[in-house]
């Protein structure tokens, strides 16, 4: 236990750097899910099939391969940014697919006679998806995002093998210097990912809150 | 539900035959470069030794790595490990009156290396590993049997690199959990360390311009800027930096077969069969055979 | 029909092997209060939701002030915008207020300002007799008192024209003479209004022209007195006997 106590300012970077992770991956992967779940219910044919030929395709692709594809594959392209950008992108790229159907699955809960109100009023197909469609789509789905970003969370640890300095791979550097820490430095670091998801699901379960009794 | 279930076991049975006979047509190119070692026919160890229960068992478990041209790696051709250390270990087996076809070599990498011997997953390990008083903390080593230095590969067009002293900015590859990388984030920490769990994929990401070198050990790295698959695409550096000497690991205490172990290497160095095994094996690119190193009978 | 506000003509629709609108003819005139009668199935609703293409139509043409029906996009939404329409099951935005419903519309299509259309949002409810309820959500609202914010909606898009869709049929009996009461306040004020519904006492009331459809085709029309008192065809007959047996 000493020997984790020693290196807790390496481990608690390790963390800093999973929760970058999990914030930029998150965030980003809201506006493109949102996108997507946009793309799959506009009136615009080849979008919808875009839209639906992605989802298809990335949510059952293994993360590993999505990782594989942006570490190996991007600079092989010559596409080059750093390895923590990379992670983020095939992070991006997987949990998008899963907000967007999160997102599409919100968007149809909304009565239809409410869009066709919205309509009726004259708002056209992008006001009337963010004024009315959205705003309820959201307050819907909620629960469901809270999971999808705990996933995201846990998810984050694939990058110990691409070259990302975050918890997972922290603990592999320090069990690697004394392996005798394996047990303690194993309950650390799960702690510490039990901690960031925790703390999410209760951020979530107040909004849920919030939102349910503005419905 | 049967119905596909049977689909789907011709499918797999299909698939072996087909790899397995992908696999047997290469047998006429697979030129066999490595010496061949004589099995001891009768063989006599004290009872109890773990040398007498590998030899009853007729079996050895090696732990070696399969992605080092050179020193031990799969080639696609042969589907077999071959390299230096591959070529140490069947020399060891023979001295049990182990035959190289019962050899188990099983895939260690650097950062599982200590693992496998403390859990019983190898009998021993030859993965160009490094001595050193941290791992002897938990296995034990025999040999010496080869003195590396830490030196960098880099892109054969990329001359801004010549030495470690060159590295900061740099994005520098070594294997997770290993020396070197360790070497870097210590010595060298205004360079930028890359991990991955492999050397291969280390040198994919060199190839691909995504890192500017690769660092671990000059024989290592020279076994890839020899690999006719990267002809002409790597270089060398030759600023050794670090002195590091490969041994066999073994269970942690087992003095007799690691002295066993060590009467096997000096054996090897008086009667040439280390040098033959060099020039073999990293001997192949050209390099002539050093002086053996003297092992290390460490108390 | 010197003053038309609204022509069909020859307007056929189909949902799939059904002909719900048979070559239909119909003019309002500006101010005039149109009465769609029929039973159901009769294809009365898909006229009034034809009208601002709710549901696009297969032939024929309609023209708004005599411009034709825009087909799609922007121009469509304009088109609408000048159509206010109120629904069978309210179609309120349940996650807005009863004020929010109504100023939505002039800030978001008219681009009006906040203030501007919150205050003549104020306004339209104390005209329905909603004042007091601007801050309740949908959820907190009887099915009348929505109803009456559905059509302050409406009104606040200061249309040319208003489409009732069957807008007393959700409702509990005792809520209904509110709604009908703010329709025919509605109706003498001189508003255009095209009313698909059951209401007998309304349509004899406010109609300037009833209209009787069955199976997809205008069978009849008149002045009410002439349609309940002197129906021709035998369908209306038989229809108004049904209606009017209890």
């Amino acid at each position: 236990m000493d020997f984790v106590w020693d290196q807790r300012e390496l481990i608690l970077e390790g963390f800093w750097r999973t929760i970058q992770l999990a914030a930029l991956a998150g965030g980003l992967s809201l506006v493109f899910g949102t996108l997507l779940a946009v793309m799959r219910v506009c009136p615009i044919p080849p979008l919808r099939w875009a839209g639906a030929t992605y989802v298809t395709v990335v949510r059952n692709t293994p993360l590993t391969l999505v990782f594989i594809f942006s570490t190996f594959g991007l600079p092989r392209l010559e596409i080059r940014f750093s390895f923590f950008v990379f992670a983020v992108v095939a992070l991006t790229v997987y949990t998008s697919s899963f907000v967007c159907e999160a997102v599409r699955s919100g968007i149809n809960s909304v009565a239809s006679g409410e869009i066709e109100a919205a309509r009726a009023i004259g708002l056209p197909f992008r006001q009337t998806l963010s004024l009315v469609v959205l705003p309820q789509a959201f307050r819907a789905i909620v629960p469901l995002l809270s999971s999808v970003f705990i996933a995201l969370t846990k998810n984050t640890s694939i990058a110990v093998a691409f070259s990302v300095t975050e918890a997972t791979s922290i603990l592999r550097r320090l069990q690697n210097q004394d392996a005798s820490a394996t047990f303690p430095l194993l309950i650390v670091t799960a702690a510490g990912y039990l901690v960031i998801t925790l703390a999410l699901s209760f951020a979530f379960s107040r909004l849920e809150r919030r939102v349910a009794a503005a419905r | 539900m049967k119905f596909p279930i049977r689909r789907l076991v011709l499918l797999f049975a299909v698939l072996a035959l087909v790899l397995a006979a992908g696999c047997g047509d290469d047998d006429g190119n697979g030129e066999s470069r490595a010496p061949e070692v004589t099995v001891e026919e009768e063989v006599e160890f004290p009872a109890g030794s773990t040398m007498a229960e590998l030899a009853d068992a007729g079996t050895i478990r090696i732990g070696t790595k399969f992605d080092q041209p050179g020193l031990g790696n799969i080639s696609l051709e042969t589907d077999e490990p071959e390299g230096f250390d591959v070529e140490i270990g069947k020399l060891i087996a023979s001295k049990l009156g182990i035959d190289e076809d019962d050899i188990e070599f099983i895939e260690t990498i650097s950062a599982n290396r200590e693992a496998f011997i403390t859990g019983d997953r190898v009998d021993i390990v030859i993965a160009t590993y490094t001595i050193n008083d941290e791992r002897k903390q938990q296995v034990d080593f025999a040999g010496p049997y080869y003195v590396a230095g830490q030196d960098l590969l880099v892109r054969e067009d990329d001359d801004s690199i010549n030495g470690p002293d060159d590295l900061a900015g740099k994005r520098v590859c070594a294997v997770t959990g290993s020396t070197p990388i360790a070497r870097i984030r210590t010595s060298y920490p205004e360079a930028e360390p890359v991990e991955f769990e492999t050397y291969t994929e280390c040198v994919d990401q060199l190839e691909a311009g995504q890192i500017d070198a690769v660092s671990t050990d000059d024989i290592i790295l020279a076994g890839y800027a020899a690999d006719p698959k990267y002809e002409g695409k790597f270089r060398v550096v030759g600023e050794v930096f670090s002195t590091e000497p490969y041994g066999i690991g073994l269970p942690k205490g087992d003095t007799e077969f690691r002295n066993f172990l060590n009467d096997v290497l000096e054996d090897a160095y008086e009667d040439g069969t280390w040098e033959e095994i060099f020039d073999a094996t990293l001997g192949a690119s050209g390099e002539t055979a050093p002086e053996p190193p003297p092992v290390d009978r460490y108390p | 029909m010197s003053d038309q506000l609204v022509a069909l003509s020859k307007v056929n629709k189909h949902f799939g092997p059904l002909h719900v609108l048979k070559d239909i003819d119909l003019g309002v005139a500006r101010g005039q209060v149109v009465v769609v009668l029929g039973p159901s199935g009769s294809g009365k609703s898909t006229l009034c939701r034809v009208i601002n293409r709710l549901e696009p139509i297969d032939s024929g043409t309609i023209t708004l002030d005599g411009r034709a029906v825009p087909a799609e996009g922007k121009a469509l939404a304009r088109y609408r915008a000048d159509i206010g329409m109120v629904f069978q099951s309210f179609n309120l935005f349940s996650h807005k207020t009863a004020l929010g419903n109504v100023a939505l519309g002039p800030m978001k299509v008219r681009g009006r300002a906040k203030a501007d259309a919150e205050r003549t949002a104020r306004e339209l409810l104390d005209r329905v007799g909603l004042a007091d309820k601007a801050d309740a959500i949908p959820a907190q609202l009887s099915g009348g008192q929505q109803q009456r914010v559905a059509i302050a909606r409406a009104l606040a898009m200061e249309p040319k024209l208003l489409l009732f869709d069957e807008p007393t049929s959700a409702l509990d009996p005792e809520m209904i003479s509110d709604v009908l009461d703010v329709m025919i306040e509605l109706a003498q004020s001189g508003m255009t209004m095209i009313v698909v519904t059951h209401e007998m006492g309304f349509a004899r009331q406010a109609a300037d022209q009833v209209v009787f459809m069955d199976e997809g085709e205008i069978v009849e029309r008149g002045t009410p007195a002439e349609f309940f008192d002197h129906p021709t065809s035998t369908r209306a007959k038989d229809f108004l006997s049904k209606i009017l047996a209890y």
